[in-house]
């Protein structure tokens, strides 16, 4: 266990529900927990260590609004609070009982309380109960106006003794989930729409740490459009940080399409090239996996023939987290994550002429893979890796 | 990078006539104009001055000029007059109607939907294909409803010169037979200072100016309104431009607005000349690479004598106007789709799309528009951009052989 030093003006404590019960993976889960709480809080200076199945984050006064801002962004997290931790001395536990129910009082938090009491450590001389019941007493002669309610308290205090004593009141939910880096890395192909960064966030959710991939076609496509995928990048970052985005120019690989296949196979086949691209992209980056946000018949792309072909571009998983999903889920979700007003920014990304009127609904997988095949698109795909661009978050 | 700039008609660079006298006046003769004090006695002759100075390069009064924040204002003000007239509740209005053309500016346009809404019956005619108005369907739309007509002199996309003075006659013919009072406006805002805008001859009882698109500032636009006819508008204050326009006048505005028109009115005929020298070229070169279009194509043959030299609209379909206006920029010219008013996307495609135009051909559209200070280098520049650029975009969006001159092209674009 390592104590934290500087800075110590306060103290998260941290609960991390699911991780707990992975008994033999704790030890890597909680490391992925501590490494993506200070990955979300580049440049400032705090502490964190872990002790007997909690996580602590020490912090000066000036960064608690970031921090705690930070830690209710940070998967694994299932709740957390401001905790005071004193020695197990009875007389230190009342002292800091006190001050927390006055400080309750001052805030108005009302009257009604609880006096919680979590005994980790079974060798503490009082029972939960007789701690909870002198404390209960304590407050109420130190401030007559507290009213003793264990059914529908205003407020709870709890007091955890374990290898120190730790008290705290309210607590602020985390977003639960796994820690970013816990489950491997996936590349995510993001565009300008509202799906794919829903889709980027939930694999987030489940651990997985991002690299994203954006397909524009100057001059075919707008700089804005790019700016917007680049923001949307951004606000991914704020839950998966330090995401990597692979800016590729995908014009020659239109064209040639364009040029050699029938209109109505244009939107298939550049879909087909794009999970190629990231599957090559994936391997040399570490990449363990594909996440698309596609959402079955969504549009001709999406049916779960035209599915198939496109998966058969890939040798990697391919995670579709909204395959099962209807629209106004994913946008409830992108309202929740803030990505729903830069998405719904006008700039499209992908030109309206190279959308055909009728795309192929039900192609036939084998029959659209020997199409690709005929492309020959492996030198332009090889050409478009070389020159893409690199932006991190 | 040299900048080329041939979107005149979006906003005019400045002329410096304009800016100085807007500069001297500023800082001059700051008065309030109903100020009783010398300073605002000064600044009351001055403004009295601007009036005089415009209203006799338009052939009008100064009685007859209202000046306005600009073009918008003047048609809407004179639109939304209509409620203040027939504010009587939605049966009254629904015997009000606006007649006028669908490829007016959207401060006409949108504005007439809007009366709409409020009750005001609207009529909305099509142009002929090549963007030009039929006088005879201005006729047929007359009815005892008819308060006011509304058709541009020169379209602000396309170019077209309306036929203002055969519709003021129909308009006539009609108020004689029928005794009904109808006020003919017209929107003069890309017209004044490139051709002849007498409000006289045109026989209109209302025109709308505006500064910023003749090298003047913005904020400064006039309503030319004939001795006689009072629409009654909508805002009151304190009684300013004889109580038709509240709010404390643009003295130095109104002073650089009628300097800008001097300059523009005084050159007219030999900036008339050199500007159809330009877009002749223009035309000719756009017409050499495969896959243009000049919108419409009778611009260039029959009804040449009924466009503005000034605006050109042209297209390369299916390529949308954006992409080429996009590539024209990272090259630095400055040219525009459709209009530079319009963000609004539905709106982009009304006017070439009422001239017949398919969806796909009418978002192709790029309006390039030329001013006094255009130079023939500017157009040829301008012309060899196209002709570098356009074609292997064009051949990639129709699926022909990329030569890979896009390859090359996307890298250096970088």
């Amino acid at each position: 266990m390592r104590e934290p030093h500087t800075p110590n003006d306060g103290l998260f404590l941290i609960k991390y529900g699911e991780i707990a019960l992975k008994k033999r993976n704790r030890g890597a889960f909680v490391k992925s927990l501590k490494e993506s709480i200070r990955a979300h809080l580049p440049g400032l200076s705090f502490s964190v260590y872990e002790a007997w199945d909690r996580v602590y984050v020490g912090f000066s006064r000036p960064d608690q609004e970031r921090i705690a801002e930070a830690l209710g962004r940070t998967f694994g997290v299932v709740s957390f609070c401001e905790a005071l931790r004193t020695s197990r001395e009875m007389s230190a536990v009342e002292d800091a009982a006190v001050r927390l129910a006055g400080k309750f009082l001052t805030e108005g938090k009302g009257a009604r309380f609880k006096a919680e009491v979590k005994r980790a450590d079974k060798s503490f001389p009082l029972t939960s109960y007789e701690i909870a019941c002198k404390i209960g007493d304590l407050l109420r002669s130190r401030f007559p106006e507290l009213i003793v309610d264990v059914h529908t308290p205003d407020w709870v205090l709890t007091i955890e003794i374990r290898e120190h004593a730790y008290l705290y009141g309210p607590q602020s939910p985390g977003p639960y989930g796994l820690p970013v880096g816990s489950s491997g890395k996936g590349v995510l192909l993001l565009s300008g729409g509202i799906d794919s960064p829903v889709a980027g966030w939930m694999m987030a959710k489940r651990g997985m740490a991002l690299e994203a991939v954006y397909f524009h076609s100057p001059p075919f496509t707008s700089n804005n459009a790019r700016e917007k995928v680049e923001s949307l990048a951004r606000i991914l970052s704020r839950y998966a940080p330090g995401i990597a985005l692979h800016v590729v120019n995908f014009t020659p690989v239109l064209a040639r399409i364009k040029e050699k296949a029938k209109d109505e196979e244009v939107t298939l086949l550049l879909r087909a090239c794009m999970m190629r691209f990231t599957t090559i992209l994936a391997t040399r980056r570490g990449g363990e996996c594909l996440i698309t946000g596609e959402s079955l018949g969504q549009v001709a792309s999406q049916t779960v023939e035209s599915i198939h072909f496109t998966g058969m571009l890939s040798d990697l998983p391919v995670l579709r987290p909204l395959i099962g999903m209807n629209k106004e889920e994913i946008i409830a979700i992108a309202r929740k994550i803030d990505t729903f007003e830069t998405s719904n920014l006008p700039y499209e990304d992908c030109c309206v002429l190279f959308s055909p009127a009728h795309p192929l609904i039900h192609p036939d997988a084998h029959r659209m893979k020997r199409t690709y095949d005929c492309l020959s698109v492996d030198t332009l795909l090889d050409e478009a890796l070389e020159t893409a661009e690199l932006v991190s978050f | 990078m040299n900048r080329v700039y041939l979107d005149w008609a979006a906003s005019a660079p400045p002329e410096e006539a304009a800016v100085r006298e807007l500069a001297e006046v500023s800082l001059r003769c700051f008065g309030n104009p109903s100020s009783p004090h010398g300073a605002g006695k000064e600044a009351a002759r001055l403004l009295a001055d601007a009036r005089t100075r415009f209203a006799r390069l338009i052939d009008a009064a100064p009685a007859e000029i209202i000046f306005t924040s600009g073009g918008t204002e003047s048609n809407s003000s004179l639109l939304l007059s209509l409620l203040n007239r027939y504010r009587l509740g939605d049966s009254e209005r629904r015997r009000a109607r606006i007649v006028t053309s669908a490829v007016e500016h959207a401060s006409i346009h949108d504005q007439a939907l809007g009366l709409q809404s409020l009750g005001v019956s609207c009529t909305i005619l099509k142009p002929r294909s090549n963007g030009i108005v039929d006088p005879q369907a201005v006729a047929d739309a007359l009815d005892n409803e008819t308060v006011v007509v509304s058709v541009m002199l020169v379209n602000n996309e396309t170019g077209a010169i309306q036929p203002i003075k055969g519709i003021s006659q129909v308009v006539r013919e009609f108020s004689t037979r029928t005794g009904r009072k109808i006020i003919f406006h017209t929107d003069a805002v890309q017209a004044f200072g490139k051709i002849a805008v007498s409000v006289k001859d045109l026989g209109v009882d209302a025109a709308s100016f505006s500064a910023h698109k003749i090298g003047g500032p913005r904020g400064i636009g006039a309503l030319y309104l004939r001795s006689g006819v009072a629409p009654g508008f909508l805002s009151t204050g304190g009684g300013q431009e004889a109580g038709r326009r509240p709010g404390t006048e643009n003295v130095a505005g109104a002073c650089a607005f009628a300097a800008a028109a001097e300059q523009r009115v005084g050159a007219l005929a030999d900036n008339h000349t050199s500007a159809s020298a330009l877009t002749e070229r223009l035309v000719a070169g756009l017409k050499e690479i495969r896959g243009s279009r000049i919108f419409p194509e009778s611009r260039a043959g029959r009804d040449a004598g009924s466009f503005s030299p000034y605006i050109l609209s042209a297209g390369f379909p299916p390529l949308t106007g954006e992409i080429v206006v996009r590539v024209s920029d990272e090259q630095g010219f400055c040219i525009a789709t459709g209009s530079a008013c319009s963000t609004k996307k539905k709106d982009r495609t009304r006017v070439p799309e009422s001239m017949g135009l398919d969806h796909s051909t009418a978002l192709s559209a790029i309006r390039i528009s030329i001013g006094p200070a255009t130079t023939v280098s500017e157009i040829e520049g301008f012309l060899a951009m196209i002709r570098e650029g356009i074609p292997h975009l064009l051949a990639i969006s129709q699926g022909r052989p990329d030569n890979g001159g896009a390859n090359a092209r996307g890298r250096t674009n970088e």
